[in-house]
């Protein structure tokens, strides 16, 4: 879902992604800001990690239809390890280095990026605590965290349809339903990888999950 | 230290194994783009190793693999960079303040 600037060229996408730079750059520096009160020292090695490993995961592309391929972005893994604001700190952080060294995403692009990737990836937080308030079994947990990272992506997907829309003759008419197709079935497999990923952090390393209100019986700390 | 050479080496045995069996197909965006013809321009900057190329190596799989490993480690170093600025407020971490 990464925009490359060869998308941006005329005024309507250069003001959109102008504007889509100074909301994410706004969110990232609440992010920042929550991020300094909310985590201590423990969280570095975790947070180096699990954004490495994103990296990598996010080159790994798995076939769709239509001659298509997907990759996870990670943006919900990273919400349920790391929490929402450390979250969109490492995705912009991973996204950053695609886009400086690989150029996978652009630099005029890379507020929309972020905004479409880390902040909807973090905030996905939100929208699994939500559906965790009433029923808090594992069983459930799990099925939020689904639902979730399929959500993170559609919502990612149609704000791009829009950010896109400019570079096409047939405008959003053309992008949305293209976009919300591929990344339709793109999120299942976003949803697959992170719940496996999850319950397999859970198996090998229960603790870690533990510093989130997210699980049964844990104090809130975010 | 050892437990990140340690995170490297697993995330790059990752890559050695998945790498071959990632798909080269357009991704959702990019199917989009090409499907219906969208204006494309020049960008401004097409970075250092486009496309996940390490530099001028000819063979596909291992230019692939080093970019990817160049990629983790550059990650990994800004990550760990990152968060020890952003909990530098932390007065509760001594244990891992004087280590190397």
């Amino acid at each position: 879902m990464h925009i490359s600037d060869g998308l941006i060229f005329n005024n309507t996408s250069i003001v959109l992604a102008i504007i889509m730079w100074f909301l994410s750059i706004g969110i990232l520096v609440w992010s920042w800001k929550k991020a300094q009160q909310t985590y201590t020292r423990s969280i570095t090695a975790l947070l180096a990690i699990s954004s490495a490993f994103v990296f990598a995961a996010q080159m790994i592309n798995f076939p769709i239809i239509f001659g298509s391929s997907g990759h996870l972005v990670g943006g919900t893994f990273l919400a349920v390890l790391l929490g929402p604001y450390a979250a969109i700190l490492s995705m912009t952080l991973v996204l950053g280095m695609q886009a400086l060294f690989f150029a996978d995403g652009g630099i005029v692009a890379f507020g929309m990026n972020m905004f479409n990737m880390a902040i909807i990836g973090g905030l996905s937080y939100f929208l699994i605590k939500a559906f965790t308030r009433k029923n808090s079994s594992q069983k459930w947990f799990i099925s939020s965290v689904f639902i979730a990272s399929w959500i993170s992506i559609m919502l990612g997907a149609v704000i791009t349809s829009f950010e896109i829309a400019p570079a096409f003759s047939g405008g959003l008419a053309v992008t949305l339903p293209s976009m919300l197709l591929l990344h339709g079935i793109i999120g299942v497999g976003e949803g697959a990888i992170t719940t496996v990923l999850v319950t397999s952090i859970q198996r090998l390393n229960p603790t870690i999950l533990g510093g989130l209100s997210l699980l049964k019986g844990r104090k809130d700390k975010i | 230290m050892k437990k990140f050479l340690i995170a490297t080496i697993m995330i790059a045995l990752f890559l050695v194994v998945l790498i071959p069996f990632a798909s080269n197909n357009p991704d959702g965006l990019e199917k989009v783009v090409v499907t219906y013809d969208a204006q494309e321009h020049q960008s401004i900057w097409n970075g250092i190793m486009a496309d996940y190329s390490f530099f001028s190596i000819g063979n596909q799989y291992l230019s692939t693999l080093l970019a990817g490993i160049f990629g983790v480690v550059a990650v990994l170093v800004a990550g760990l960079v990152l968060s020890k600025v952003m909990t530098s407020n932390d007065k509760s971490a001594k244990n891992n303040a004087h280590r190397p």
